[in-house]
């Protein structure tokens, strides 16, 4: 990327004399240490075996372990669940993401405009947030359930022919999937959006405001481009908590009907745990992990590129 | 940022937040709703009276303390370092630990299932806090290290000018003015390990060591389909966190939005 330059010029900085770093900073390599070793330490030797356990075919308890090279890797190319669990992750990311950077601006504009009660709406729209969907799981198992809640209100509004059994519908199962993820982390989104809105200077907005822009046009023409850096941000985090995605499907439909809300978190979990089949269940994880790294690369570098 | 200049938009404006908000809180009506049905309040006291129940919420609340405890000291030691101390080659580290900010937790399955059951820590604490600490320390280093990098360096020059060692600037310069990213720290945390799910399913097996994130399985087998005494349970097993982010609100938002606008 760089030439040699860099280099020189950093040894004449050192070298020239009122620069204000004359006296040399202590080091500080065992102040860094612990964090390190520990997290960074912990964390690729957790990689690092993955990688390897991926090119064996192996139950994770036995002590037979068969190399067997790139074969787990060829099979998940066959392998039609794998695809699915790909194209429900895809599916997932544009709806949570869409939806939830509509509803995120939104709100944080709302909250900026002088309404009543407001710390009370933000306590409401955070608090699934911080509620594990473990906790929250039940009740939508109960909402969605043929004696649920939605079942309930569309008869109580005499629209009981659109009665379904919400859960055992591939698409509405699916569906609900996302439902439930952008309920939980609508708040992060929010709470992201709402700081960035607060560094737009209210001067703009003012003098936009004079020039005869209404409410729609300032949130199009100032507020969007204002929060880009935000919605760059909340691109990756979306794209990597999609595949990352594990508590809800695995809570609320355990990837079913018949893989229909797979997901690549779900499938790991499945062959590794249900099926014992920990070397294949390795092989997705070192896909999934580069996924992940991937993804964030391209929307980082795609989003600096917009920029200019 | 819109217009509320007039009652009659202030009004609409009010009504469209009050609509959107609606869905978030259905949810959340109807969980306290069906924790009531039936017997009403008998379901908490059905629930309460279980032996086991009280030992869900100490693990949990160990958990909570063994993974704060470490992500602090991690954190605190290494934004110091990384911001205000000369390390050869940082950034490859800064960088190596960012990376980890992808991982997804399901990706160590394996690898910490074969170690944990070969050095016996299996159906353990430990095998969960280990872990769910090491996956939080990217970062809560990244929050730290922003922080950290607005206190200008002359404050520590100036402590060492007037002969205080590395040690003893951190400890009285660095940590007094960390208070409120260090708030932000333990509450971020607090919230994700009590809420961690996929590790205490799987490294956890008898209930005494289970945490709360496990309760609502527990009580699906133990009353089969009765579902109000299981809402009951999520109910309680929601109520901390909850009570903990309303009383904490202003460290909670600052942390988060400190992290993701840098």
């Amino acid at each position: 990327m760089t030439t040699t330059v860099p280099e020189t010029l950093a040894t004449t900085r050192t070298g020239s004399p009122g620069r204000r770093r004359g006296v040399r900073r202590p080091a500080g390599l065992p102040w860094i240490l612990p964090a390190l070793l520990f997290s960074a330490g912990l964390l690729y030797y957790c990689i690092g075996y993955t990688g390897y356990i991926s090119t064996l075919d192996w139950d994770g308890a036995a002590p037979i372990q068969q190399q067997v090279g790139a074969e787990n890797f060829v099979r998940m190319v066959q392998d039609p669940v794998f695809w699915g669990a790909l194209r429900n992750t895809a599916i997932f990311f544009v709806v949570t993401f869409s939806v939830q950077v509509a509803l995120g601006i939104v709100f944080a504009s709302l909250l900026h405009s002088r309404l009543w009660f407001k710390t009370f709406y933000k306590v409401l729209i955070f608090i699934p947030v911080v509620l594990a969907t473990a906790t929250a799981a039940p009740v939508f198992r109960q909402i969605y359930a043929p004696d649920g809640a939605l079942n309930e209100l569309l008869g109580a509004v005499g629209l009981a022919g659109l009665q379904q059994t919400w859960l055992a519908n591939g698409a509405f199962a699916l569906a609900i999937v996302i439902t439930v993820q952008i309920w939980h982390s609508t708040g992060v989104v929010f709470v992201l959006y709402y700081a960035a809105i607060g560094q737009i200077e209210p001067e703009v907005v003012e003098a936009a405001r004079i020039d005869g822009a209404g409410d729609l046009r300032i949130l199009v023409s100032i507020v969007w481009p204002g929060v880009r850096g935000t919605t760059i941000a909340i691109a990756i985090l979306s794209a990597i908590g999609s595949l990352k995605t594990f508590d809800v499907p695995f809570l609320i439909t355990s990837g079913g009907p018949s893989y229909a809300t797979e997901f690549l978190g779900t499938m790991i979990y499945r062959v590794s745990v249900a099926f014992s089949d920990v070397g294949y269940g390795a092989a997705l994880s070192v896909v999934l992990l580069l996924l992940a790294l991937v993804a964030a690369i391209i929307i980082n570098v795609g989003g600096r590129r917009g920029e200019r | 940022m819109f217009e509320t200049r007039r009652l009659r938009s202030r009004i609409g404006l009010q009504l469209l937040l009050s609509v959107l908000v609606l869905p978030f809180v259905f949810p959340l009506i109807a969980m306290v709703r069906g924790s009531l049905a039936g017997a009403g309040w008998g379901n908490y006291a059905t629930v309460l009276s279980l032996p086991l129940l009280p030992g869900f919420f100490v693990n949990s609340a160990l958990l909570s303390a063994a993974v704060i405890a470490i992500v602090l000291v991690c954190t605190l030691t290494a934004a110091f370092g990384f911001s205000k101390l000369h390390v050869p080659g940082k950034e490859i580290f800064f960088w190596m630990l960012l990376a980890c900010l992808t991982l997804p937790g399901v990706v160590l399955l394996a690898p910490l299932f074969a170690t944990i059951t070969r050095i016996g820590a299996y159906n353990t604490l430990w095998a969960v806090i280990l872990p769910v600490a090491a996956l939080q320390v990217p970062f809560t280093v990244l929050l730290a290290r922003n922080f950290v990098d607005g206190i200008p360096d002359a404050l520590m020059e100036s402590a060492r000018v007037d002969g205080a060692n590395v040690v003893r600037t951190f400890w009285h310069i660095l940590l007094p003015l960390t208070r409120p990213i260090m708030a932000a720290v333990v509450v971020l945390v607090f919230i994700n390990s009590w809420n961690e799910f996929l590790l205490p399913l799987l490294f956890l097996q008898t209930p005494d060591q289970q945490t709360v994130t496990l309760v609502p399985q527990f009580f699906v087998g133990m009353y089969n389909n009765d579902q109000t005494k299981v809402l009951a349970a999520a109910v309680l097993t929601g109520l901390p966190v909850v009570i903990a982010y309303v009383c904490l609100q202003r460290y909670f938002e600052r942390g988060l939005a400190a992290g993701a606008l840098k």
